[in-house]
């Protein structure tokens, strides 16, 4: 089955990293149009469309658009969010090296809807040869008339400017991103006041991910409505999943959400299988912040149903048999990977990554790390998995910003599903440093749980 | 060793920090401080005090809001570093694709320990945490690019390479 494909359509065609090229093949079309709506029929339109953030929180997108301030005399600002940090993921990035007008084109129509004259792209600055890339597309784009003054005649001026960030994951964090935007350390805000209203220079700022503002483009060319008519109930549109781990094919993935994810995983046009024959054994289908399943409960849901490659699907069950679609960060585990040490690496992630600013974060990620350390490595007590516990529930939700959330579900859910493994590590210390766990009974079928009457 | 370098940017560097001042609104200048420190990282190799205070002076702000930004970033060095970094990504989907063998390999060819540089200050060795090439591991930052799909193989020439650049270059 082929899934249908509005971002990535035209990525591989010789060229279209170059203006000529990419008009040709029908790029900045929706500026042409936009331009003649007013700016809240555009709204309206990703208002109709359904898109939800693609960064990781799923929130909707003309939704957020339509909280923006707009006080009389105050200069508004689009922010891309192009600071793809999350382990797993590499879809933005793979959007603006090989679609960079793809991106422009949908920031102007987004300034456009949005009033803002001054739009930055806030690219983490590890992708130190991408703004390059999009200052020549924003160049290009320029020498035609879809950026600078006067845009196509309308009356819009619109200017794009690229800046680097220098190493921080916590600036994917949109308060985070406006900090260091305005040249600080990267320490989320407490909100409220939101961006929408008091954000960057505490003027009304939108941050939105790269995929998310890519996706206005076709949105605006096909109409809101037909956007919402490809992928199924809430999850409307397509999303770019990027694989990695043990498969066969890695790589960006453009999906339309009606797909299941064993169909992902085995099928040729996508993953391809588990690479060396081997079995699966788990995955973390969102990036490293949502909860890791093991095999049968990732390709069926606690309720039977396969679990198909879409938000509401992959969140069925919530955390206690779910997960989340997050950024698309889709990381498969075979069935020689050891949970623990995954689970550590991720918490050393975290760890690392933790601004400082608040005590559960910054102390509670520092202490996961060292015991899950201490038990990969064989030196765990029982009551070790507790303290984990203990520890994680107590920085989730106690932060200012979501982070420690995202540092905590990894833990949880790795003890959740996985304790057996865990509780072997101590058991069986000495072997545990020789072989892994394997693949256990992580793929067995599950018995199918009665429903509950609500 | 260490030469005393001259901390001061060339007209045209000058400019381009006033162009990337010009991107903010007035008044706003410190935005450009972040970039600004990537260029005088370029320039300068890494940032010393001396070096930021410059930057601070600059884009007149005090020097405390230029540390507090350099510290908090890892890319900015605060302490020499080779001629060559190897940051070599271990996060989770490196190491199930065997990052630790890498990182392991490169020590011994080097004969430093992550986080040291060699000798003869050509090769710097560093861990990173996920640079965002899942797909493409196990990998690392040298400069301003990425190697993917490293293997011993791969890090042999990439060294044979470095050492034959600046044996021509010196």
């Amino acid at each position: 089955m082929s899934s249908k494909k509005l971002l990535l359509e035209n990525a591989h065609i010789e060229g279209i990293r170059y203006y000529d090229v990419y008009r040709k093949n029908g790029g900045y079309r929706s500026v042409e149009k936009a331009l003649k709506m007013s700016p809240d029929e555009v709204v309206e339109e990703v208002k109709k469309s359904g898109l939800r953030g693609r960064g990781g929180a799923g929130f909707p997108a003309g939704m957020k658009w339509s909280f923006i301030a707009k006080p009389e005399g105050v200069p508004r600002h689009l922010v891309c969010n192009a600071d793809e940090s999350e382990p797993g993921t590499f879809k933005d990035r793979y959007l603006m090296e090989f679609i960079p007008h793809l991106l422009i084109e949908g920031l102007i129509v987004s300034s456009y809807a949005l009033g803002s004259n001054v739009t930055y792209i806030y690219i983490r600055g590890e992708y130190a040869w991408i703004p390059d890339i999009l200052e020549q597309a924003i160049e290009e784009a320029k020498a035609n008339g879809f950026l600078g003054k006067n845009i196509l005649n309308s009356g819009f001026d619109c200017e794009i400017y690229v800046q680097r960030g220098a190493g921080a994951y916590i600036c994917g964090e949109e308060t985070a991103l406006i900090e260091s935007l305005e040249g600080k350390r990267g320490n989320p805000r407490i909100k409220p006041p939101f961006p929408a209203v008091k954000g960057a220079w505490d003027r009304p700022t939108v941050v939105n991910n790269v995929e998310t503002l890519a996706a206005v483009a076709p949105i605006i060319n096909i109409g809101g409505e037909e956007y919402a008519k490809i992928g199924v109930g809430r999850s409307t549109g397509t999303k770019l999943i990027s694989a990695c781990g043990n498969i066969n094919k890695p790589g960006v993935y453009e999906i339309d959400m009606t797909i299941s994810v064993e169909e992902f995983i085995y099928s040729d046009e996508w993953c391809g299988g588990i690479k060396n024959g081997k079995r699966l054994k788990a995955c973390i289908p969102g990036g490293s912040s949502v909860p890791i399943l093991p095999a049968n409960l990732l390709l069926k849901t606690a309720k039977g149903e396969p679990r198909m490659m879409n938000y509401e699907s992959l969140a069925d069950g919530g955390f206690a048999t779910g997960t989340m679609m997050g950024s698309g960060g889709f990381i498969v585990l075979d069935e020689d990977q050891c949970v623990v040490k995954h689970t550590y690496t991720l918490a050393r992630f975290y760890r690392h990554e933790s601004c400082g600013q608040c005590s559960p974060c910054r102390e509670g990620t520092g202490w996961m790390e060292k015991l899950l350390l201490r038990l990969d490595q064989g030196q765990g007590k029982m009551s070790d998995i507790d303290l984990l516990w203990d520890i994680q529930s107590k920085i989730e939700g106690n932060t200012i910003c979501p982070l420690g959330d995202a540092a905590a579900w990894p833990v949880a859910a790795a003890i959740r599903h996985f304790r057996d493994e865990f509780e072997w590590h101590i058991t069986n210390a000495a072997e545990a440093q020789t072989r892994n766990f394997g693949l256990a009974h992580y793929a067995d079928p599950l018995p199918v749980s009665e429903p509950v009457a609500v | 060793m260490e030469q005393k370098i001259m901390i001061q940017f060339s007209q045209e560097q000058l400019d381009k920090v006033n162009q990337i001042i010009a991107r903010y609104p007035e008044g706003k200048q410190k935005s450009a401080l972040l970039p600004v420190l990537h260029l005088a990282q370029e320039v300068f190799g890494w940032l010393s005090t001396e070096t930021m205070d410059y930057v601070a002076t600059l884009l007149k702000i005090e020097p405390i809001e230029v540390y507090e930004v350099a510290t908090f970033y890892t890319m900015y060095n605060l302490r020499p570093v080779g001629k060559y970094v190897f940051e070599v990504c271990q996060t989770g989907p490196c190491m199930i694709q065997g990052s630790d063998d890498i990182i392991a390999y490169i020590g011994e060819q080097l004969n430093i320990k992550p986080g040291e540089t060699t000798e003869d200050g050509l090769f710097t060795l560093k861990t990173a945490e996920c640079l965002g090439a899942c797909g493409y591991a196990p990998m690392m930052q040298m400069g301003k690019f990425y190697k993917e799909h490293l293997t011993k193989e791969k890090v042999d020439a990439i060294i044979a390479a470095c050492r034959n650049d600046a044996s021509v270059n010196n």
